[in-house]
């Protein structure tokens, strides 16, 4: 039985269509795939699905009543729940408090009846299976118990559609099947949901039906017993994608980049040995230590220990200005919140660093920066209108090569890159894939710090993986696969 | 061929007039309440026009600092206080040192710009709220100036009871007294030329140097600006440095303009004031975003508040108030009118349909 209907919906932006007659229909009890790369149109229509935005034409039903363009209220009352990649969650509140908001128990002089709260939400999280206090503060909680928590509260309101927008970018494999085992007790219950994820083996593990939108359209649905990793992904790219393997073997310089018995917060004794024009992946588990191992390298955090030179000169450590004099540049991860300066221009965004290293003379040259830019927006293939556009009217993908230029531009030739592609689409991952090969060849080094580890094979020339802080092993560019990265970073070889 | 230009111009912005309009919005709300004053006063001489810029000298320098602070995210709360501080101390270092100009002047920057880096190592480096370092430090310089009025030998204060006084026997008395007062040919203000001066220096600062885009950076995303290598705690120290050696600046200019300094009553509420002409002015609050420029027109349309008042013989109690009404006035055109276009905008596509 069919229980959400959006039909032939339409939407434009200040003229500009971002939806052209999308359908999506999820049935009762079923998990729904929707598929689609960055700037599909994903977003926008579960926007509309949830009250954000009115669409312009088009007509909403869910379980046999009309919601278009209903308000978020009433769409929440109707029983749908979104389950934000940023979590809705107040921080400052016990587990228990968030959920019950808005509609606490009280006895009957009017004052809050806590114990009754906190057993009931004890019993919602016992009936799900979730393990989370309820009178633990929410700040406190693990990333996965937040998400977890979220759910609750959405069932506890009695939603009967959960969407569900990338919720396993912040899971480990262990949590992600938790969460997965939830969702299918769930979807025995009759509970339907939206699936928004890019990552295609979790997609083919929980989805029953998909929908995938390409540039605004709809493209095609059906069942995902039906389809194939392969098709579904030529399908939200259009063209079929290119071959992967752009990777070959290069002549590689002298050592750049040494460390010896590196030791900070997170990661202990690395030693490690970089050259000219190398590509090196790190990669482990969340919390391995290896992103905190590039965050003291940039002068981020300070090193407890050991020794980093870069192109033979010694790092004091603890500071970002030293890093970057000495040639080294990162690119941190999570580019909303450490790349991104929302209020300024891409030009402005692309030449900060720069400005940083030139700052004795103060004056900007307005037409050598212009010029550097077109340089690099020739280079890096960047999308944009103008330099004088507004950093947030990219796409993540094109945000991302502004800051790789940001880098560039600042001469460096040791460049960590720090998850380099979270949250951009298939097609300009593999534009990225290119840029980090181009710039290998040209003689830079680069360092990328991943959890994915397709992404390892495509870039990288030796792989570092690391263990609870320490590089278990290193492994050449013909080694890496997903299955022996897996058994050294979960260290299956040690408790065998 | 002027016009031609001009209509040109306007074809070509076309739809953008109303983006233009609405970022320099605080020159509209300058005309506005310039020409109500216009109104009320019957007609407008060159020479009140000028005194516009008089008027607004203090207020205007202390509020560039003030939106210079304000663009990195914090605030200052000090500097009413800290104008009644360096102006006060001002008007001793010139009774001792013979009336010397330059030495006055050199202190009066140097005090204000030592008050500063105290605000600006508490914020910056020890990273303390700015509201509450500024909250203490406003109580502080209030409180010193008004003590030391009190407690130091009264020839130094120029022989005053309970105000910083320059005494006027000094021969270049008449020289700082000429260049707070005197006029430029053509009616200016020699205080309304140093304001614009500031004004140009800074708005330069801001918009074409390395230094203004860093200031902007630390006010929009402190952590991507850190990341981008910038210092966050220099930048955020600067900031006060400066805003403070402009208050020594405006400190200054009123002991010129006054010839004595008031330690209750000088500055008194000029936090307020220059915060509200910041945010007149179309400075965020939240920091990175905004234009200098815009103080200007923020500090003088309060000015002007002050002469319609005054031209219309109204009881200068009321003055806050209006003062006040018009801040939240502009605020809430800002806030409501792209709601209300919004509503509207969508109301008349439904209608077509």
């Amino acid at each position: 039985m069919e229980l959400l209907g959006m039909r032939d919906i339409h939407k434009s932006f200040s003229g500009v269509p971002v939806l052209r007659g999308v359908s999506l229909s999820v049935q009762e009890g079923e998990v729904h795939a929707l598929l689609g790369e960055n700037g599909a149109g994903k977003s926008t229509l579960m926007n509309i699905l949830t009250g954000a935005y009115a669409c312009d034409s088009g007509a909403v039903t869910f379980a046999g009543s009309d919601i278009t363009n209903a308000s978020i209220k009433q769409v929440e009352d109707a029983g749908i729940a979104f389950v934000h990649q940023e979590l809705n969650l107040f921080n400052d509140l016990l587990a228990y408090e968030n959920i019950f908001l808005g509609q606490e128990l009280t006895n009957r002089f009017g004052s809050l009846d806590k114990g009754k709260m906190i057993s009931q939400a004890n019993d919602l999280f016992t009936r799900l299976g979730v393990d989370i206090d309820p009178c633990a503060l929410v700040d406190d909680l693990k990333p996965s118990e937040k998400q977890l928590l979220e759910i609750s509260r959405a069932l506890f309101r009695s939603a009967r559609l959960l969407i569900l927008d990338e919720p396993t970018t912040a899971l480990n494999t262990e949590e992600v099947e938790h969460l997965f085992s939830i969702v299918r007790g769930l979807r025995k219950g009759g509970t339907s949901f939206i699936f928004i994820s890019h990552k295609m083996p979790e997609i083919f593990e929980l989805c029953d039906s998909y929908t995938i939108l390409r540039n605004g359209s709809f493209i095609k649905s059906g069942r995902i017993a039906d389809t194939t990793p392969a098709e579904a992904t030529s399908l939200m790219v259009g063209a079929s994608m290119e071959q992967r393997g752009s990777w070959q073997s290069r002549d590689l310089g002298d050592e750049v980049l040494r460390l010896e018995g590196y030791s900070g917060n997170g990661f202990h004794d690395v030693d490690l040995s970089v050259r000219r024009g190398e590509v090196i992946g790190l990669t482990g588990l969340k919390g391995c230590g290896s992103s905190e191992l590039m965050q003291t390298l940039f002068g981020v955090m300070r090193p407890s220990g050991g020794v980093a030179s870069v192109s033979g000169t010694k790092l004091h450590g603890g500071s970002i200005h030293e890093a970057m004099r000495a040639g080294v540049a990162m690119l941190p991860a999570d580019r909303k919140e450490n790349s991104v300066v929302p209020d300024m221009s891409l030009l402005e965004n692309m030449c900060l660093s720069e400005q940083v290293l030139s700052a004795r003379s103060l004056p900007i040259s307005r037409g050598r920066e212009e010029e550097r830019f077109e340089h690099y927006k020739k280079l890096l293939g960047i999308k944009a209108p103008s330099a004088d556009a507004n950093i947030n009217s990219l796409s993540g993908g094109n945000q991302q090569k502004v800051f790789i230029a940001r880098w560039l531009n600042t001469d460096a030739n040791v460049l960590l890159l720090d998850n380099p592609t979270q949250g951009i689409d298939v097609g300009a991952k593999a534009e990225i894939y290119r840029l980090i090969l181009g710039l290998a060849e040209a003689g830079k080094t680069v360092l990328i710090n991943t959890l994915e580890i397709p992404e390892l094979k495509e870039v990288a020339d030796t792989c570092y993986v690391f263990y609870e802080g320490e590089v278990v092993k290193a492994l050449p560019h013909d080694q890496i696969d997903e299955r022996t990265v897996m058994l050294y970073s979960t260290n299956s070889l040690a408790t065998a | 061929m002027a016009v031609k230009t001009m209509e040109e111009g306007k074809a070509r912005s076309g739809g953008s007039l109303l983006g233009a309009l609405k970022r320099y919005s605080f020159v509209l709300v300058f005309l506005a309440i310039y020409i109500v004053y216009a109104a009320v006063s019957g007609g407008l001489t060159v020479g009140a026009t000028m005194n516009i810029f008089r008027h607004s000298a203090v207020i205007g320098i202390i509020a560039v600092g003030m939106g210079l602070i304000c663009l990195t995210g914090d605030i200052d709360l000090s500097v009413g206080s800290m104008l009644a501080f360096v102006a006060g101390f001002s008007v001793v270092v010139f009774n001792q040192t013979q009336g010397s100009i330059p030495l006055t002047l050199l202190f009066a920057l140097c005090l204000g710009a030592l008050c500063g880096l105290l605000n600006g190592v508490l914020v910056g480096v020890v990273e303390m709220p700015s509201f509450i370092v500024t909250l203490a430090t406003m109580l502080i310089f209030r409180s010193l100036s008004q003590y030391e009025c009190q407690h130091l030998p009264s020839e130094l204060i120029g022989n005053g009871s309970s105000v910083y006084r320059m005494s006027s026997t000094l021969p270049s008395y008449q020289a700082i007294y000429q260049f707070g007062n005197g006029r430029l040919p053509g009616g200016m203000p020699i205080v309304g030329l140093i304001l614009l001066l500031v004004i140009i220096a800074f708005v330069y600062l801001l918009t074409s140097t390395k230094f203004g885009k860093k200031v902007y950076a630390v006010g929009s995303n402190a952590r991507a600006a850190r990341l981008a290598g910038i210092s966050v705690p220099l930048m955020r120290t600067l900031v006060f440095v400066i805003a403070g050696a402009l208050i020594g600046l405006a400190a200054f200019l009123w002991i010129a303009m006054n010839a004595s300094s008031d330690p209750a009553t000088t500055g008194k509420s000029y936090e307020m004031y220059a915060i509200a002409a910041v945010v007149l002015g179309g400075i965020s609050m939240s920091g990175g975003r905004g234009k200098l420029l815009g103080v200007l027109f923020g500090a003088m349309s309060y000015t002007v508040i002050d002469k319609v008042i005054i031209a219309l013989k109204m009881d200068s109690l009321i003055n806050d108030t209006i003062k006040g009404v018009i801040l939240i006035l502009v605020i809430l055109i800002q806030i409501m009118g792209p709601r209300l276009k919004d509503r509207f905008g969508k109301s008349k596509a439904g209608a077509s349909e």
